[in-house]
């Protein structure tokens, strides 16, 4: 088992946002997230990687209980995350936003901005590496999140809706480079809202709704599970399971 | 440069071009005490020193994102532990001007891991009662002479002062440049400034890189202050802890350009080349703070990058830097 959270609880004054989640993910599989909006999808990624302080439970990873360690331990020990809405160093070039992602693992210019290359290339963002990031589109600036996740070299990737304002072609080309990099060995955790994406990727499934978990099955069963049409996805999906 | 805005290839002859300027610029600083009266060695001295204490700001300011108000602290604790090394141990003034540095650099580590923790407003509000603490204990110690301050012993030789000034200042530049412009050190700063979750997220250790920085930022003021102390020959809380220090730190690392290596020397050299220039004329007075206080509204709203940023975006050849304006400005 990877990564594992018991009973991880997290409120903000009165609101409870994540309410005791359990979840475990296995090594080299991709478990997808899905629920309503407000169902505490992002604050659990936040709580993994340390950006939140938990109220109680605990988050095991590779082995090792993170709970109360800080951020930049979490991505040290592999641990990549991408943000909902991108969060670029802006007054920087693409290429000097992923060098600092390599820096973790070099101190010399020459070495970071080579892996840094190596990366963009992955991302098929190469051609775009001494453009300001404030001069680019949504979708590279997607692809400069994963690339800024992936250049920290991680074991775990957590995937924070990469697909949305993105056109059905770029959806295509990004399941794609999701698929390459679960290929080469990374687990995934990915929250999305489009549920063709969730089905294509994922081998397992978990249902967030009012902070709790209310189901986790493969994707198959997932969208057959009567309380999860109830809750999230509307009987259109039933159909097609 | 990768980090300047804009211009993000390296262009050979660009950058041949600017190493001649800057031994030009170089040579003229060395041969510059020879034709002047000692006037003006003293005020080309102050401007040197500003250009210093400027760019020691832009380090925690500019390049990290963390409005510091208290910094004229670090420049008096500097100058105030000069004068205790020397007076009151009989120490040499080379080893002072090394104590306050550290000094000044120990107390922004003790200062800034509570502090740096805090982002905008608030952190410019910590710092500026830091510094204002700061002022009112030096003027209750009996070892810094209280609100009359310090008697340093004399020692007039202007062209030494301008010098050492000269060459600390020198290495804050050096400094800003290797470290902040050509290292992983610099691009955490950046990036810091720009998203500091996301640096997190990506492994970098905030608290300590902010911390180094802001240390980094206090040592030279703690230098450049012991200097000071010297060359004045008398210091009080006034003098060397005043708030004006600290805002003029800050509108001159602005007027020339926030988080670039040669903005704040161009602020300084403007600011208090005009700054003397009126007090020549007019006399003692403060009535050029006026002056400067439109200068910064105006930096602000037409020109928010500084004049760096005028001179790198090419808008400032003949003409084109009024249309620039009048594209602003609805009349």
């Amino acid at each position: 088992m990877l990564l594992q959270s018991h009973d991880l609880t997290k409120s903000f004054g009165g609101l409870v946002a994540v309410n005791q989640l359990s979840l475990k993910v296995e090594k080299g599989t991709i478990l997808g997230i899905i629920g309503p909006n407000g169902s505490g999808k992002t604050t659990f990624f936040n709580l993994i990687t340390g950006m939140l302080p938990s109220d109680s439970g605990k988050v095991i990873f590779n082995g090792q209980e993170i709970t109360k360690l800080r951020p930049h331990r979490i991505a040290r020990l592999g641990v990549g995350r991408t943000f909902q809405i991108p969060a670029p160093f802006s007054k920087m070039t693409v290429l000097e936003n992923v060098m600092v992602s390599a820096f973790l693992h070099t101190s010399s210019m020459k070495t970071a901005k080579k892996k840094a290359e190596e990366v963009l290339k992955k991302v098929d963002l190469d051609e775009k590496a001494d453009f300001q990031v404030l001069n680019v589109t949504l979708e590279d600036r997607k692809r400069l999140e994963l690339a800024r996740a992936l250049a920290i070299e991680p074991i775990l990737l957590l995937l924070d809706e990469v697909m949305s304002g993105l056109t059905p072609v770029e959806v295509k080309s990004a399941i794609n480079l999701i698929k390459q990099m679960h290929r080469q060995g990374l687990t995934i955790i990915v929250v999305e809202h489009v549920m063709d994406v969730i089905l294509s990727l994922c081998d397992r499934v978990a249902v967030l709704d009012y902070r709790r978990k209310i189901a986790e099955d493969t994707p198959q069963k997932i969208v057959n599970h009567p309380e999860v049409i109830r809750a999230y996805l509307g009987e259109r999906y039933r159909a097609r399971g | 440069m990768p980090l300047k805005n804009g211009h993000t290839q390296p262009h050979t002859s660009a950058s041949s071009w600017r190493w001649a300027l800057l031994g030009l610029a170089l040579l003229i600083a060395f041969l510059l005490p020879w034709p002047l009266s000692p006037l003006w060695i003293r005020i080309a001295t102050e401007v040197i020193m500003w250009a210093g204490l400027a760019q020691s700001w832009n380090i925690i300011g500019g390049y990290t994102g963390y409005l510091s108000f208290g910094h004229g602290a670090f420049f008096g604790v500097g100058a105030y532990m000069t004068g205790i090394v020397m007076l009151h141990l009989g120490w040499p003034f080379a080893l002072g001007i090394l104590i306050s540095g550290i000094a000044a650099a120990l107390m922004a580590v003790i200062i800034g891991y509570p502090t740096l923790r805090l982002r905008g407003a608030y952190f410019a509000i910590a710092t500026w009662a830091f510094g204002e603490m700061i002022r009112q204990i030096a003027t209750i110690l009996e070892i810094t002479g209280g609100a009359f301050g310090m008697q340093l012993p004399a020692y007039l030789n202007l062209p030494f002062f301008y010098y050492l000034f000269l060459l600390v200042t020198g290495l804050t530049y050096l400094t800003t440049y290797l470290l902040l412009e050509r290292s992983p050190f610099g691009y955490k700063l950046l990036a810091i400034r720009e998203h500091e979750e996301a640096a997190e997220m990506v492994g970098v250790d905030t608290v300590i890189i902010k911390i180094k920085a802001f240390a980094l930022s206090a040592f030279f003021p703690g230098v450049l202050g012991g200097i000071y102390a010297y060359w004045v020959t008398y210091i009080h809380p006034d003098s060397v802890l005043g708030a004006q220090l600290t805002d003029f730190m800050v509108v001159m690392a602005f007027l020339g350009g926030i988080g670039s290596l040669w903005g704040p020397f161009l602020g300084a050299v403007v600011v208090q080349l005009v700054n003397r220039v009126l007090w020549l004329v007019w006399g003692e007075g403060t009535f050029y703070l006026v002056i400067i206080g439109a200068a910064i509204c105006a930096v602000v709203l037409f020109i928010p990058s500084g004049i760096i940023g005028l001179l790198q975006s090419r808008i400032f050849l003949p003409g084109t830097a009024w249309k620039e304006i009048r594209k602003k400005v609805k009349w």
